[in-house]
């Protein structure tokens, strides 16, 4: 009972954080096309601000300006480099934001050096927000699926309830439409480019500090968050949270348990011939908890090609 | 045509002669471009014959390398006289194999997703092999050694280097004769207009199974490759910077023209071997160079090499040399000022420079770069990336300019050329 309540908080809370990032992601695809390979390291890059802010100010201050900063580096991104190679193709944009993750890794090594830093929340945020089973659960982890939350609505109640997000829907699906009736499209893209690149930068700010900060941590996170826009399809919102959702409890699970094919196997007395046989019937499903999600993704991809929520292309 | 079989001719006399004068580290680097430049043509099959772009390509470089070595502990054990030469066709089958399989599931989806794909099949790799050790042999990873075989030890770096020479020249002949293959061709259509091809009555989910296989097979002899000359592999082989590189050596050196990726390896690999005892951030610089090539000449080196070539007759050299000398200038002052800032952040933020500033109770030690000393906080230390940027920045719209106009006549002359040679006929035609 511990192991399903612990387990399942982790996960929702992981898949709240994937979904911090993916939303973004997909976003930005389902109204450019663009596949921001670059998407993770705006996460990597807002720890690294926030990090650097509560060295010098306070941790509070750099959870508001990270964001900021990053959302103005998406804008620059968007407007100075991809708007450039956009009559080449979308094969292209992918081309060129996937050197940027590379340019941006390389930097934070640069300056940061090529290890983990220490990002840590402030100490009166280390206390448990409550205890299950005799064990803390931590407060902190709770804030970072709050933040996610109020993310996730405030970015609904903007889409679905502003004027903004009117245009913004409109210049998803009809951009020359949309352009045709005088609203700057461009600007738009750049102004939802921005966002979705804040909103990694913030999920990045509030993970950082719970999470170890190095600069592997975009690839490690952005081939997840990839797995996520898959399985849910690409373009959709409701499709990445469930997605999320979904990886996070899975990876949260498979990290406590055991199981393996032998075990299966045991089931109906075969057991020890599989246990004999070695090799893929003995590994845990906790030692390849990191592989769930990509088994996951081709499984999805066998059944619904689509993804979860997407359309056929 | 006759060019061509003289340039290639040429540069396998020099691969051949050249090599036994050189030292080991260099033999050794021109084993490694070798393997970079067949890894990088095999990939090509897919993005630039059948437009299929994929950033998990180290799964079958991986999956090669380690069918080779299990091969080669089975001959070490004496379980198996198998030819050390022919030790590649494992690394063959495996990629193909797992070629097959991992390209059913990506080939389902296509553009953005069927990358997607490719990368979350090579992560999957990457986070089972460290688990497995009967396969991948856990983290530590697969060791073995090169057996003699027929007279041959396979104990020099100078062997290893022919044997790697011979099966990179063989692949990238095969895979340049697949083009001119009647399937070769249906997979330029694929690019094309797979619409069209469909409704011709191909199924061209199967075909592209096929072209992914073909691919994973050939990057599987490029593992294989490696897995000889190092003797060893472990599950790095199937991370993320594997994929990006293969990635990076084609698109810098063209993957519209057969032999770009050739060309972007051997340099990115021979620059390696040059900067990386130099400098840390070497992959900082190449992946400046790759969005470079990506912003201003999206097809690549080979691409302005095969521009060059196809527009020979017409390119007027008094106009493009002031052009190019300009533009190199400018490229040259841009350069040294990246280069330098970047030298000399990577000193200032280095553990090593804040040891010395402890050292010197938090005073700002000068730096050492270039060989010369400079303050941190010096006017003339940033005085010089400075003046270098905007000497750069200004000459820079020059260059473009003249760089514009040279070309735009190259182009005028062979459109004036062609209409040239066909108004006669056209004429001919009206007469009738």
């Amino acid at each position: 009972m511990e192991f399903l309540i612990v387990s399942t908080l982790n996960g929702v809370i992981y898949g709240l954080l994937l979904f911090m990032v993916s939303s973004g992601l997909t976003l930005i695809f389902g109204m450019m096309g663009v596949l921001n390979f670059a998407h993770a390291s705006f996460y990597m890059v807002g720890a690294y601000i926030a990090y650097t802010i509560t060295a010098l100010v306070d941790f509070w201050v750099g959870l508001l300006v990270a964001p900021i900063l990053v959302g103005l580096l998406g804008v620059l991104v968007e407007r100075y480099l991809l708007r450039r190679v956009h009559e080449h193709g979308h094969a292209h944009e992918l081309l060129l934001t996937f050197g940027l993750a590379f340019i941006f890794e390389e930097l934070v090594k640069l300056f940061y050096g090529d290890f983990p830093v220490n990002y840590a929340m402030p100490d009166y945020l280390r206390f448990p927000a409550f205890t299950v089973f005799g064990t803390d659960y931590p407060f902190y982890r709770i804030f970072i699926g709050l933040v996610a939350v109020a993310m996730f609505v405030a970015l609904y109640l903007l889409l679905s309830r502003t004027r903004a997000g009117l245009v913004v829907r409109a210049a998803e699906r009809l951009p020359s439409m949309a352009e045709a009736l005088g609203h700057n499209v461009p600007l738009v893209f750049m102004g939802v480019f921005g966002t979705g690149a804040a909103f990694a930068g913030l999920g990045g700010a509030v993970a950082g500090a719970f999470f170890p900060t190095n600069p592997n941590m975009a690839l490690e996170l952005g081939v997840i968050v990839f797995v996520v826009v898959v399985v849910g399809g690409l373009g959709s919102l409701e499709g990445s949270l469930i997605a999320s959702l979904m990886i996070g409890l899975f990876s949260s699970f498979a990290v406590g348990l055991d199981w393996s094919l032998a075990g299966l196997f045991s089931l109906v007395g075969l057991g020890e011939w599989a246990r004999s046989l070695g090799g893929v019937f003995t590994l845990t499903l906790s030692s390849i908890s990191g592989t769930i999600p990509f088994l996951l993704m081709l499984i999805v991809l066998l059944v619904r090609p689509a993804g979860l929520m997407g359309e056929r292309n | 045509m006759l060019a061509r079989i003289v340039t290639i001719a040429a540069i396998l006399v020099v691969l051949v002669a050249v090599p036994p004068l050189l030292d080991i580290g260099w033999q050794n680097a021109m084993t490694n471009m070798l393997i970079a430049s067949l890894f990088a043509v095999a990939f090509n099959l897919l993005i630039g014959q059948a437009g299929l772009l994929s950033f998990g390509h180290a799964a079958f470089f991986g999956v090669g390398a380690f069918a080779t070595l299990h091969l080669m502990v089975v001959i070490e054990d004496g379980g198996l006289a198998f030819p050390t030469p022919l030790l590649p066709l494992a690394g063959a089958a495996g990629g193909f194999v797992i070629g097959a399989f991992a390209g059913y599931f990506a080939t389902m989806r296509s553009g953005v997703y069927f990358a997607l794909v490719t990368l979350a099949i090579a992560e999957l790799f990457h986070s089972l092999a460290p688990h497995w050790d009967g396969l991948f042999g856990g983290e530590a990873g697969l060791s073995s050694m090169r057996m003699p075989w027929g007279g041959l030890v396979y104990g020099s770096s100078l062997e290893v280097y022919y044997l790697a020479l011979g099966w990179t020249v063989l692949s990238v002949f095969l895979l340049w004769a697949y083009t001119r293959t009647p399937f070769g061709r249906l997979t330029l259509a694929l690019r094309d207009n797979e619409q069209r091809v469909r409704f011709m009555g191909y199924n061209a989910h199967s075909t592209k199974v096929i072209i992914f296989a073909v691919s994973a097979m050939f990057s599987g002899v490029a593992g294989a490759l490696l897995a000889i000359s190092n003797e060893t592999a472990n599950y790095t082989l199937f991370s993320t910077h594997v994929s990006a590189q293969v990635v990076l050596h084609t698109f810098v050196g063209g993957s519209t023209v057969f032999f770009g990726p050739v060309i972007g390896a051997s340099v990115f690999t021979l620059f390696a071997f040059f900067v990386s005892d130099v400098t840390r951030s070497w992959l900082l610089y190449q992946g400046l160079i790759f969005v470079l090539v990506m912003l201003y000449a999206p097809h690549g080196i080979g691409g302005l090499v095969d521009a060059h070539r196809r527009h020979w007759s017409q390119l007027r050299w008094s106009e493009l040399a002031p052009a190019y000398g300009l533009a190199a200038l400018s490229g040259l002052a841009l350069s040294g000022a990246t280069i330098f800032l970047v030298e000399a952040f990577e000193i200032l933020f280095s553990p090593e420079y804040d040891a010395a500033r402890r050292r010197a109770d938090g005073a700002w030690p000068p730096f050492e770069l270039f060989g010369l000393d400079w303050q941190a906080f010096g006017i003339v230390t940033w005085a010089v990336p400075v003046l270098l940027a905007a000497a750069g920045l200004l000459l820079l719209p020059r260059a473009r300019r003249a760089l514009r106009q040279a070309w735009d006549g190259v182009l005028e002359r062979t459109e004036a050329d062609r209409t040239g040679s066909v108004s006669p006929e056209l004429a001919g035609a009206a007469e009738r």
